[in-house]
């Protein structure tokens, strides 16, 4: 068992982060540690509700009705909303009290937000343990005849968004205390995009409180059936597919300037601008979950389309700038080659590996983002299983392994101890990405010959074409495959949470790149560029072919206003 | 930057969900009172925002 230790200085003029945060207030430190430990559960959750899912959907495992759903359900709601909001929650504030130096504000707020948040945690889980399975969008139809399940299901929703609104409201007030002690007149890069995202995490609460507000009051006998529960879905969804993304590739920034010393070379003004992007594109580019609604007038449709372009805008910006800082400082100092550059990257550490494979499912995900969001193509394919084939390199390879690596560097910090087998954790984001492939190439091919999203048996009475139980029992296969690897880096994290065992003096396996930044210019910077131009490029070749492939099918989508 | 650029920025995000906000809201046929209720109430908010931005800015500046 090793453990990390290279110390080297920084770029920022403040202490280092880890620094920071070894400094906080002991009760916020509690506080943090609670809140991850929160979020780590609910990730150990819907991970094995996920594998079982996943053997079910391949016939490695017999699941079918109600106990399907309720696995499915379970995965849905502890993934996609407590594990990814938790976390959040908890980076926000810990990010935020880093920035300020000196802790919290309005600490008795953030304990509340927490409270609430785990209070919903546990309605959550219990309701779709024992009702109804709802699936994670809580779809009152599905229980038109059990309304306390729509209604605990909705309070678990409504006590998550109370708690996110409290917790940013704190992160809000502590990012300007520095301000109100006259200490600092602007925010960093990082301090700015941490506001722009407490923010936008309260208007997901808004989204969420009219979406799931209308379901709770029926089931109180206080309002009618909640029939438009659909429609107000699409927005809260459209919201947190943006939030994690900014999420994590804000935390991207913290960790290339902790892990390397490296900041943005084209300023913190661009990085503003970038993460204020965000949010400046949030509405306009939310009519495409509309594409599936049959009475949507053409008008909107090509509207929403053109829209919809705008979708990656800043994700790639900030892209493109932290990869051409990160080269231009390596070829600052001497390094060479395309991307032999990327050889002095610290590789060694699992947070750098991570992060750095979270980068190669992000380029992939998003090319198939771009084909599934098409006018065209989304009504053909939104309700197959080209969706979790390609989201999951999204949920899994982006976000899951990024908020991982920011828990590998923040932990060892908060007094969590040394991290746990670094050698072993920073092999397995590599075995995560392989087993995404497999899974997602199966998933993606099935979705397109047509095999639907939410039915486990997919046999038709052996009417189903030949190629759909090999193209799922692939499936299967990648989905073992990344559970398993994902399962030890969650386990790292965990042992480093519980560890008692005193942290190294310095978390290494960094590298300093700060001096090359005085020299960064000489040598042009391709990579972010080009790699964006290349996957722009890939973009248009996947949807042509997507396209031409279901042309060639004997299918005809009939739209059904499902959510994704 | 600035604290007047961030100001900027906050009130430009506000500035474009207000307008989305008042499309769905002035365009009954699009049928979609749910995004004047979000895109409006995040209108509001990011307001809200650059008014605590603008007055801890002041609040630094006399002090």
């Amino acid at each position: 068992m090793d453990c990390i230790s290279t110390p080297v200085a920084t770029a920022d003029t403040r202490p280092r982060l880890t620094a920071r945060l070894a400094a906080l207030p002991r009760g916020d430190a509690s506080l943090f540690r609670l809140l991850f430990g929160a979020a780590l559960l609910a990730l150990a959750l819907g991970l094995a509700g996920g594998f079982v899912t996943a053997l079910a959907r391949a016939r490695a495992l017999n699941l079918f009705g109600d106990d399907a759903y309720r696995v499915l359900t379970l995965h849905g709601v502890s993934v996609f909303f407590y594990w990814l909001y938790l976390i959040q929650a908890a980076l926000l504030l810990v990010l935020a009290a880093a920035e300020n130096g000196r802790g919290l504000a309005l600490r008795p707020l953030a304990w509340l937000g927490a409270a609430l948040m785990l209070a919903g945690f546990a309605a959550s889980e219990w309701i779709s343990a024992i009702g109804t399975p709802l699936l994670y969008d809580g779809s009152p139809e599905l229980a038109v005849d059990d309304p306390r399940s729509v209604g605990v299901f909705a309070l678990g929703y409504l006590l998550l968004s109370a708690g996110l609104a409290a917790a940013a409201v704190s992160g809000i007030a502590t990012l300007l205390q520095p301000r109100r002690r006259g200490e600092a007149e602007a925010f960093s890069a990082i301090g700015f995009a941490l506001f722009a995202w407490a923010g936008f995490l309260i208007v997901s609460a808004i989204a969420a409180t009219n979406a799931f507000l209308p379901g709770l009051l029926w089931a109180l006998g206080a309002g009618p059936f909640p029939a438009d529960h659909g429609t107000e879905w699409h927005i809260l969804f459209h919201n947190l597919h943006y939030l994690p993304l900014m999420a994590t590739v804000l935390v991207w920034y913290v960790l290339t300037q902790h892990l390397t010393g490296v900041t943005s070379i084209h300023g913190a003004r661009l990085s503003k601008i970038v993460f204020a992007a965000y949010l400046v594109f949030v509405p306009p580019t939310s009519l495409y979950h509309m594409f599936l609604e049959p009475n949507l007038s053409e008008s909107v449709r090509v509207v929403g389309s053109l829209l919809s372009l705008f979708v990656s805008v800043p994700t790639l910006a900030a892209f493109a700038i932290i990869v051409s800082s990160l080269e231009a400082s390596a070829r600052a100092r001497g390094a060479t080659g395309l991307f032999g550059w990327m050889k002095g990257l610290p590789w060694r550490n699992p947070a750098m590996a991570n992060m750095g494979w979270a980068v190669v499912n992000m380029l992939v995900g998003i090319t198939f983002a771009f084909v599934l969001i098409q006018e065209k193509l989304a009504p053909m394919l939104s309700d197959t299983f080209f969706v979790p084939g390609y989201f999951h390199f999204f949920a899994v390879g982006v976000l899951t392994q990024t908020f991982l690596a920011a828990l590998m560097v923040i932990l060892p910090a908060l007094g969590g101890g040394a991290l746990w087998r670094p050698d072993l954790l920073r092999r397995m984001p590599a075995l995560v990405t392989l087993g995404l492939l497999i899974f997602g190439t199966a998933g993606i091919a099935a979705g397109v010959m047509g095999v639907p999203r939410r039915v486990f048996d997919v046999g038709y009475g052996g009417m189903a074409p030949a190629a759909w139980p090999v193209l799922m029992a692939l499936v299967g296969v990648g989905a073992t495959l990344f559970a398993v690897a994902l399962s030890v880096s969650v386990y790292g994290v965990v042992r480093t949470l519980l560890s008692r065992r005193a942290p190294a003096t310095a978390e290494s396996r960094r590298v300093d790149w700060t001096d090359g930044q005085r020299g960064v210019g000489a040598v042009p910077a391709w990579t972010g560029p080009l790699s964006v131009a290349v996957l722009i490029a890939t973009m248009y070749v996947a949807t042509i072919v997507a396209f031409e492939i279901i042309q060639s099918l004997p299918i005809v989508a009939i739209g059904g206003g499902h959510g994704h | 930057m600035k604290m007047t650029e961030e100001l900027w920025l906050v009130v430009a995000i506000a500035a474009v969900w207000a307008a989305l906000a008042a499309v769905y809201a002035l365009v009954p046929s699009l049928g979609m009172p749910g995004y004047v209720r979000v895109w409006g109430g995040g209108a509001a908010l990011f307001l809200l925002l650059a008014a605590v931005l603008a007055a801890a800015g002041w609040t630094a500046r006399r002090g």
